[in-house]
């Protein structure tokens, strides 16, 4: 066998391997029906903050929770654990995605979250006549 | 139609017809220089020139129009208003330039059109000239595309690009709107008379010098792909690579540098929490580096003895196929939710994507060897997008197009490049190299395909059906499951990279160790090992005082096999400048360059496998409780006035202040020093005090100390644990510097935090605020306190606050004679008695007493009570006076009355030591200088080396 066959072969396993594996560490977008049939797995969950209950942090007792309500994008909401600090301009967020795991008892557990604010220009630009 | 007061309409068309001429001009200098590629014609070759000529001042003429534009605030006009204001410095108008996606294609554009003009000025003494045709046809239809992108124009109802030139009442929404008929509008409508201006983030001038320097390094990977399309082309293999090399080590350095600056950007300036963050808009811009750094490396082989050219034309091809797929991924919007970075569509998916296929069928177009093999591909290719727009079913067209494509990419390969010729020497140096190249592509391949992992459903979606009933023809499971999958980017992005890519990392500084010393086509071995010897032994020796220096343990061999990868190509490197070269700087270019790269990886490796995070959270409530994938020491709360310790160092949030739209908190930094302990000091440990026996020095624990220095007090006031203080080895020293990290405070775009910094030598203290609470901000009278709390109680109530429950025992009316006689009549005071309790300590206990002052039924003025151990205050707001029944013994549910309460002000920081980053800059920067000595060693040794 050719010295190319080799490096060819290991290359190709190579590429497979590292594409498998980084598909396989690749999370899924799921809402909380499907995050809370499956407790425990890590999803990315999509949804908005509930804005009519309340938003808890308090840093004296934990710098790093975060408690609140988010709606998903059916509709469905739950309590939400997130172990950060609360952004700045949390309650001006537009949309959330959770990182993390629902539990048994019907909370959902954020390691991390991303959260999009609305870009304002789409507001102000519509100037009224 | 009304003529309008006050708008400068006349830039606005002078800006579309420029771009109207540039589109042209480059559409008839690509069809002119493409017939003088043909025919070999001089005068299509003059035209094509004179053609380019006049894009490039078209170009020219668009930038300094919307220069002019935005110098002006001409509001009236969209990208000034969306871009600019008036209060901003004019330093910044350049960053406001190419804030926008038109901008930023603009400054690419231009890029192009002056590395355009430095190969014409090049060409023009006559050497190399025969590749003016081919390469030019290249660069013009290139600019071709990226003229559409600003064009604006409407075909039917298909709009094509998105003029920064349009006037806001000309935009789709505001159409037939009624202000647009104002012939004052700009007058009448308060929101013209300023822009919205630029985002505060990106007034620093990170934003003026990092986008012009990324886009130099995309723009330069155009010219080797220029060149390499044009060898093939004239099917000339070899002699395209003498010119294209110096560009591709141009854009290698300019490129790196970009990217760096980027990483410096966001560690100077962002609350990222480090320098790389494996973004997708950070990993759009570093794969194309890394393929160009294979093909630059690979042209030095082959520009010698063509023993790899397939990769040499893949790599430079895809090279530049990358920095389109990174526009498109970063700009059409197909990454959706993924990235803080924000970008919107704007409608730019369909022309961006249409800008990167068009590319790859060119290329896969180019490298097939046989006219008939072309003409069916092209014929394929083009169908297949052609079906897909017909029948709106762009998807599967594109999947079958990439399918086709890549079929074609492997007839290429099998028919034009598959080599008989023998196989180079283990011992050689252009089969490492080789090696080295096919490893940067796997490790680009791995960052696009996990960064791209959000576009797989975009391409899944139409096949959902098929899988289904695939999944239910043959009974796999997995079949449905890819159906129904919504694939989301690795949760621990940042970990998932770092897994990935370190064995490619670790392989590449082995080969940037040792590929130098050999010899081309084959060395001696003896002499190969006699040269290595020394930095081989030297790197073992860095690593091993890394490893005992840093602590590294067994568990993390695999940073501790990249540390000596690392340390390898430096010391290598280094040996090579020195002994092989003999410190002649004329040559030592690529060596300099490498010791960078390997400094690079060091400084990264060092910084990011050893940060700490000082801000731990040692108190309060274990997140872990909740749920043990928590951190629980990311964020340190700390208290106005609170001095706490904090890794090598106590910490004191003194203030705060507000200056320049920014509020920053001062954080003052004390040493450590050891506590001494007086006899007769007494500290609390858990539920006891103790007396100190005699003075001394504490010592590491409180268990080793106390049989020799400490009594227990058995007989003590409850009084006298609460107050006492917790015993501690350390205590705050002199102070050594402060920190001042700030919230920028913007009303229009989000209140951002900013990180500040203190540099030492060998590591950095990286701490920025996670939350502070702006409404307290907003409370005008800043007296340490968060803004009150209201409750509205009666006797006998709790309250529970963060760190205290609190009792009300009683209210009733002061009728001492010393308040009576200071007070006189008209006047009553009312106090509440108050029992408040450490919420985390049963036992201990303090008194409150808050009294308002009432005269005529109006509450004049209040004392609050203050409980500085539980950092809260209560203070009693308002008394019914109507039910208040006294005295009486049983008021008790009956009256009514406000309690504000209020928290100690605070903020919450997070603290970040890295060490050893100071390697990664200092890496940055013998990169980017030896990358350049390098290309000027080679663009200045060719005249006399290669007439």
């Amino acid at each position: 066998m050719k010295r190319s066959h080799i490096i060819a072969i290991v290359i190709i396993a190579v590429s497979i391997a590292a594409l498998v594996g980084s598909l396989y560490d690749s999370s899924t977008y799921a809402d909380l029906e499907q995050a809370f049939e499956d407790p425990g797995t890590e999803y990315h969950v999509v949804g908005v903050l509930d804005r009519s209950e309340e938003v808890i942090y308090e840093p004296s007792l934990n710098a790093s929770l975060t408690t609140f309500t988010m709606k998903d994008l059916n509709g469905r909401s739950c309590r939400v654990h997130l172990a950060k600090a609360k952004p700045q301009d949390f309650e001006r967020s537009e949309r959330l995605v959770l990182i993390g795991s629902a539990t048994e008892n019907g909370e959902f557990h954020a390691r991390d979250m991303l959260m999009k604010c609305p870009s304002k220009y789409n507001e102000e630009n519509r100037i009224e006549g | 139609m009304s003529a309008y007061i006050g708008e400068h309409t006349w830039a606005g068309q002078l800006g579309h017809i420029l771009t109207s001429a540039s589109f042209v001009a480059a559409l008839l200098a690509t069809a002119a220089y493409f017939l003088a590629a043909q025919r070999g014609d001089e005068r299509w070759k003059r035209l094509g020139r004179m053609a380019f000529h006049g894009h490039t001042m078209a170009v020219l003429g668009i930038i300094v129009t919307l220069f002019v534009m935005l110098f002006n605030h001409w509001f009236e006009y969209d990208y000034v208003w969306k871009h600019s204001n008036r209060s901003m410095s004019m330093e910044f108008i350049a960053s406001c330039f190419w804030e926008g996606q038109e901008g930023s294609f603009l400054l690419w554009t231009f890029w192009h059109v002056v590395l355009g003009q430095v190969l014409l000025w090049r060409w023009r003494g006559g050497r190399r000239a025969e590749w003016e045709a081919p390469v030019m046809t290249v660069v013009a239809v290139v600019q071709v595309f990226l003229a559409t992108m600003i064009l604006g124009i409407y075909f039917g109802d298909i709009r094509i690009g998105n003029s920064p030139f349009l006037l806001i009442r000309e935009l789709e929404e505001n159409i037939g709107l009624p202000w647009t008929t104002m012939p004052n509008y700009l007058q009448a409508i308060p929101q013209f008379a300023d822009g919205r201006g630029l985002n505060p983030l990106l007034q620093n001038y990170w934003m003026v010098i990092h986008p012009p320097t990324l886009f130099l390094g995309f723009a330069a990977t155009l010219i080797p792909f220029a060149y390499a399309l044009a060898g093939l082309w004239k099917r000339d293999h070899q002699g395209w690579m003498a010119p294209a090399l110096p560009w591709a080590f141009f854009g290698i350095m300019v490129l790196g540098t970009g990217i760096l600056m980027g990483g410096a950007w966001a560690y100077e300036a962002l609350s990222f929490g480090g320098f790389w963050a494996w973004d997708p808009v950070e990993n759009a811009s570093l794969v194309p580096w890394l393929t160009l750094v294979g093909a630059g490396h690979l042209m030095l082989v082959n520009k010698r003895k063509t023993t790899s050219l397939f990769s040499v034309y893949l790599l430079t091809l895809i090279t530049f196929i990358l920095v389109l797929y990174s526009t498109f991924l970063t700009r059409s919007g197909v990454l959706g939710d993924t990235s803080v970075h924000s970008f919107t569509g704007d409608g730019m998916l369909p022309g961006l994507l249409l800008f990167l296929l068009f590319f790859i069928g060119l290329s896969v177009f180019a490298l097939l060897p046989e006219a008939g093999q072309r003409r069916f591909y092209a014929l394929v290719s083009g169908a297949l997008l052609l079906i897909g727009v017909a029948l709106n079913i762009p998807v599967p067209a594109i999947l079958l197009f990439g399918a086709v494509t890549l079929a074609h990419l492997l007839i290429a390969y099998r028919s034009a490049f598959n080599s008989s010729e023998p196989e180079e020497s283990l011992w050689s140096r252009e089969f490492w190299l080789f090696i080295g190249s096919l490893v940067l592509l796997l490790s680009a391949v791995q960052i696009t395909f996990s960064t791209s992992i959000p576009v797989f459903n975009l391409l899944l979606e139409p096949l959902g059906d098929g899988l289904r009933g695939l999944s239910n023809a043959t009974g796999i499971d997995a079949f449905a499951q890819l159906a129904d999958a919504r694939f989301a980017p690795p949760g621990e992005a940042i970990e998932h990279y770092n897994r990935w890519q370190l064995p490619f990392a670790f392989i590449t500084s082995m080969l940037v160790a040792f590929t130098q010393y050999l010899r081309w086509k084959d060395s001696d071995r003896r002499k190969f090992w006699r040269d290595i010897r020394i930095s081989l032994v030297a790197a073992a020796a860095i690593t091993a005082a890394c490893v005992w220096a840093l602590g590294y343990t067994l568990a993390e061999a695999d940073l501790v096999a990249l540390l000596f990868a690392t340390a390898f190509a430096f010391t290598a490197n280094l040996g090579y400048a020195t002994v092989v070269l003999k410190g002649r700087l004329k040559n030592a270019g690529p060596s300099v360059a490498h010791v960078g790269f390997a400094l690079v990886l060091l400084g990264a490796l060092i910084s990011t496998s050893r940060t700490e995070e000082v801000s731990r959270n040692t108190k309060n409530m274990d997140l872990r409780f909740l749920n043990e994938a928590f951190n629980n020491n990311e964020d340190i709360l700390l208290y106005r006035g609170d001095t706490v310790r904090m890794g090598e160092h106590f910490v004191r949030y003194r203030e705060k202040e507000r200056r320049d739209g920014n509020l920053y908190f001062a954080m003052d930094y004390y040493g450590v020093e050891p506590r001494d302990y007086r006899a007769g000091d007494t500290v609390r440990v858990g539920d006891m005090l103790f007396v100190s026996q005699n003075a001394h020095r504490a010592g590491t624990h409180f268990l080793a100390d106390q049989p020799a220095h400490w009594r227990p007090v058995e007989e003590h006031s409850r009084r006298a644990l609460w107050y006492a203080q917790e015993w501690s080895n350390a205590r705050p020293g002199a102070e050594q510097f402060s920190l001042h990290p700030f919230i920028q405070i913007n009303p229009r775009f989000g209140n951002v935090p900013e990180p500040s910094t203190r540099h030492w030598w060998n590591k950095d203290l990286y701490t920025h605020v996670r939350y502070a609470d702006l409404e307290a901000d907003a409370d005008s009278t800043d007296d340490g306190w968060m803004p009150d709390r209201k409750y509205d109680k009666t006797v006998g109530d709790t309250i529970v606050t963060p760190t205290a429950i609190a009792i009300i025992d009683s209210i009733f009316i002061m009728r001492d004679s010393t308040t009576r006689s200071m007070l006189g009549d008209r006047y009553t005071v009312y106090a509440a008695q108050m029992r408040v309790r450490d919420l985390y300590r049963s036992d201990r206990w303090f008194e409150a007493r808050p009294v308002v002052i009432y005269a005529d039924g109006v509450a004049v003025m209040g004392r609050a009570a203050e409980i500085p151990p539980l950092r809260v205050k209560y203070g009693l707001a308002s008394v019914d006076q109507a039910s208040f029944v006294e005295p009486s013994a049983e008021q008790r549910g009956t009256v009514q009355f406000g309690l504000s309460v209020a928290e100690s002000e605070f903020v919450v920081l997070q603290a970040l030591m890295f060490p050893g980053i100071n390697i990664l800059w200092i890496g940055c920067v013998l990169l980017a200088l030896g990358t350049g000595l390098a290309v000027w060693h080679r663009v200045r040794e060719r005249p006399t080396k290669q007439v």
